[in-house]
């Protein structure tokens, strides 16, 4: 292309690229490519045991898929010039992203299909569909969703009280500014740091504070002996870290409200409870559904408060996906297995996640 | 000495002011005199090596570990001249919990590094990062350290997969391997009639109980149990009482009914042994031919039926199935919570210097508790005979090198010299009477008189040491299989032992069934066939 046509707009030289540049340039990248799909192949070959030579690690692959990448990134500009350039904006990220994300993926979905444990002599070897078989008649796999229905379902009193602090933490109420940062502190706290400080400590049966405040009250504490109070134990102390989240995310909504809004409703006459109804929750709509949204995805991964009070019991009672994929994981080495697990977790998560969007997305858009 | 064990032994004995200027002024001499002549003096070294920094004179530090390095390195120098590992470079891979192991072992190498030349880096891990860094290792076939500490039941691991430097005969004589307690002479540390293992430590559950519960007012009544029948008796007679000490209710066994990365398995063990470790054989887990689970057997099914039952009786704490190991020793037992334990070392040690303890002055001990009846897999049957069998849980740890360095004869000999060092017989005295996270393991190490003339109280050490001495010499110790993945078996047997506590099995054989059937699929898994061969050789078959 010469600057005399095509895009004049955009086009800063003139690139005159010739014949011989182009076939470099091309070159460079199969040559590349071929390269490091010989060295692939040839180190599968080696590894299966179809060719007696080979590297002692898949590392020299590595360097020349590394390779390869630089080549493409340098073709660009030596086959397309300027135009070349502009591809260099994005290439590099675009093969970061597939290097540590695609190709992760990829990876993780052919190890979820062998039977790789740590502890087995062969390494992995793929089982067709097995570990799905085994996912399918797993107890624990399904007991550890319906818990997460459970959890997930906690989501919406999460929200009403939520929305209730931020409503609070927004009206104009004597030291505003000292209550917002302290409903912000449970936030600041590790799950981790919370689970041993509460779940571990205050309500230790014997000695905790609490316990022995229910004892004075007559009654013997009991906090993580039956399933659904263990349940609703963990649910309460993940509640108490990740309210302030919602209600910090409401509490930007509700300031962003327009006032105008909200003083007509009260020159209209409308009470509080209409001017809440009529006016601010059908405003407060779109945020609600992000600060809910994103809630959701939080809770899909917990683990850490679980793993640390319950380990899952009493029975698996308070297990959830991610804390059994924990002691599959690290507990057992079970890499297919677990990873199998994961997978189709995060297919669920996607599905599940992609359904309430959609469900939701009328009333994302705040009403005119 | 693990930590706290030294701290109880200082807090509970008085050591005065002329028991503590004795140690002074031995260790005064013994600064004066001449290098050599300290590390050359073997006969004195024990002596002298158990005054630095004396009992009472607080806990050592990194002059002193390199100081007793130094005096213990007389067997070196009977093996190796001096330089001969010059350009010599080992990676040594280790714990460093409670700033111990690692940091123990830097100081007692350094003289060792100066002496022979030889250089070590140094990988430390914390104790949760250990099996999966291990595990990834042998994995991946990255195996980029040359000496390793690690635990016994890793052994199939490691040992099985031929990752491991054989030890050679110089190293069994230097570090006198006929002087270890029983249990941790072969098959313990060797494979195939090959032995990898420099010991370092010993391991097992010990009983652990309240004095005041027993006697002849005692609300436990006369006589402290000797068996599982009776203390499953005493548990529920315990019922409704209240606890001399702390005024709450009282309470008999502690059994944890909530899991611990695997290692809550243990427990279950410490009943199960008595019931199914017959002496006729030392397989107690697996059928050794192949590999099917006895834990569903009647010997298993019984000790899981004696925990439900008590369950039922309402014997246990409130709460108690979300208790694991830790919380019944440290947030019960030593709390006043409960007369009796099953535990390792750390329960004993800590009842006088833990702030949460109350129960320093009434902890007793004693070794794993009998049956009056054993079940016979062999035959098939239960005998009415009494059996003992305690526990090993774990087996303690030793420094393997590893195969990493066949191939280099100096650094392979530079590697077993650093290894043989740290396992020598006058170094491990030492590091088992002061903070060290290590056990006595070696019969010289229960040599009262050594500990006595160190400044240490007899009749304590006598007490708790000797519970430890009897359980690790027990002609029927029950050992756990050194196979690949045994933590597998415990952490899938703890979750279905929830859910069998928790009332989701009809009963303890469906629950014992259950944990069997998840033991097959992990044998098949990591394959049945190599699982049996490793077995059989963990058990010396």
């Amino acid at each position: 292309m010469s600057t005399t046509e095509g895009d004049l707009l955009h086009t800063v030289t003139a690139d005159n690229i010739s014949d011989s540049r182009r076939r470099l340039g091309k070159m460079m990248v199969w040559g590349a490519a071929a390269l490091c799909a010989g060295l692939a192949i040839w180190q599968m070959m080696f590894e299966t045991g179809r060719v007696a030579s080979g590297f002692e690690t898949w590392r020299p692959v590595l360097y020349a898929y590394v390779l390869w990448a630089f080549c493409l990134c340098a073709a660009q500009v030596i086959v397309n010039g300027e135009k070349g350039k502009r591809t260099l904006f994005v290439l590099p990220a675009a093969l970061f992203v597939i290097s540590l994300v695609v190709f992760p993926l990829l990876f993780a979905l052919y190890i979820s299909f062998t039977d790789w444990n740590l502890a087995s002599p062969n390494g992995p070897q793929p089982n067709g569909w097995d570990n799905m078989v085994q996912m399918w008649n797993d107890g624990f796999y399904w007991n550890a969703l319906k818990n997460m229905v459970y959890y997930v379902l906690a989501v919406s009193v999460e929200y009403v009280i939520a929305f209730g602090l931020a409503l609070l933490l927004n009206a104009q109420i004597r030291a505003r500014k000292f209550f917002r940062v302290v409903f912000l502190l449970p936030l600041m706290l590790s799950p981790v740091a919370v689970s041993w400080m509460i779940g571990k400590s205050m309500l230790e049966v014997r000695f905790g504070p609490i316990s022995r405040v229910i004892r004075e009250l007559g009654f013997e504490p009991s906090f993580f002996g039956s399933p659904e109070i263990a349940r609703f134990m963990i649910m309460a102390m993940d509640a108490w870290t990740f309210i302030p989240f919602m209600m910090i995310m409401l509490l930007a909504g509700l300031q962003a409200l327009p006032s105008e809004v909200i003083e007509a409703s009260k020159v209209d006459g409308a009470s509080g409870w209409q001017s809440f109804k009529e006016v601010i929750f059908p405003l407060m709509l779109p945020v609600s559904v992000t600060a809910v949204v994103i809630r959701i995805i939080f809770k899909l991964k917990l683990a850490d408060v679980i793993i640390n009070v319950t380990s899952g019991g009493p029975g698996g009672a308070t297990d959830s996906v991610t804390s059994f994929i924990f002691r599959e994981y690290r507990d057992r080495s079970n890499v297919g297995y677990g990873t199998l697990l994961a997978m189709v977790y995060l297919v669920l998560i996607v599905i599940f996640v992609t359904l309430l969007l959609k469900l939701v997305s009328r009333w994302m858009e705040r009403p005119a | 000495m693990k930590v706290e064990l030294y701290n109880y032994i200082r807090a509970a004995q008085k050591m005065n002011r002329r028991q503590m200027l004795k140690g002074s002024a031995a260790l005064g001499a013994a600064a004066m005199m001449p290098k050599t002549a300290l590390a050359d003096g073997h006969s004195n070294v024990r002596a002298e090596i158990l005054k630095i920094p004396g009992v009472g004179a607080g806990s050592p530090t990194d002059s002193d570990w390199q100081k007793v390095g130094e005096m213990c390195l007389g067997a070196t120098k009977g093996n190796v001249a001096e330089g001969e590992f010059a350009g010599v470079e080992l990676t040594f891979m280790g714990l460093n919990n409670q700033n111990l192991h690692n940091f123990l072992f830097r100081g007692f190498l350094k003289p060792w590094e100066a002496y022979t030349g030889a250089k070590i880096n140094w990988i430390d891990l914390a104790q949760a990062d250990y099996n999966a860094r291990l595990q990834q290792s042998i994995a991946t076939g990255t195996v980029d350290f040359d000496i390793i500490e690690m635990g016994a039941p890793f052994e199939g691991d490691v040992l099985g997969k031929g990752l491991a430097s054989e030890m050679p005969d110089w190293v069994k004589e230097q570090i006198d391997m006929d002087d270890y307690v029983d249990y941790l002479k072969a098959p313990v540390g060797t494979w195939d009639g090959k032995t990898y293992r420099v010991s370092i430590d010993g391991d097992c559950h010990t009983f652990a109980y309240r004095k005041d519960y027993f006697g002849d007012d005692g609300i436990g009544g006369a006589e402290v149990p000797t068996t599982w029948q009776e203390i499953n008796q005493v548990s529920k007679d315990l019922v409704g009482k209240e606890d001399p000490l702390t005024g709450l209710p009282a309470h008999g066994y502690l059994d944890p009914l909530k899991g611990w990365g695997g290692f809550g398995f243990y427990f279950l063990e410490n009943r199960a042994s008595a019931y199914a470790k017959h002496p006729n054989s030392p397989a107690w887990l697996f059928e050794p031919d192949t590999m099917k689970p006895m834990v569903n057997n009647p010997a298993w099914v019984q000790a899981i039926q004696d925990v439900m039952d008590l369950i039922e009786a309402g014997a246990y704490p409130t709460d108690q199935i979300n208790a694991d190991p830790g919380t019944t020793a440290f947030q019960q037992f030593l709390a006043g919570t409960g007369s009796m334990l099953m535990w390792w070392g750390d329960v004993g040690s800590s009842a006088r210097t833990s702030d949460t303890s109350v129960v320093g002055d009434v902890v007793g001990f004693g070794v794993n508790p009998a049956s009056d009846r054993v079940y016979n897999a062999q035959s098939g049957a239960w005998e009415d005979t009494r059996n003992e069998a305690p526990n090993m849980a774990y087996i303690g740890w030793g420094v393997y090198v590893m195969a990493t360095v066949e191939g280099d004869e100096k650094k392979k000999k530079a590697a077993w010299s650093a290894a043989a060092h740290l396992g020598g017989k006058d170094l491990s005295l030492w590091a088992s009477a002061y903070p060290s996270g290590f056990q006595p393991y070696r019969n010289s190490h229960f040599q009262f008189e050594e500990w006595e003339e160190a400044g240490y109280d007899r009749a304590y050490v006598e007490d708790y040491l000797g519970s430890n001495a009897d359980s690790y010499n027990h002609p029927n110790a029950a050992i756990e299989p050194r196979i690949p993945g045994i933590f597998q078996y415990y952490s899938v047997a703890e979750d279905e032992l929830a859910k069998g506590y928790a009332g989701q099995y009809g009963s303890a054989q469906e629950t014992a069934d259950a944990i069997a059937a998840a033991w097959e699929k992990i044998t098949d898994q990591i394959g049945r066939d190599s699982q049996i061969a490793v077995y059989k050789a963990s058990l010396g078959l």
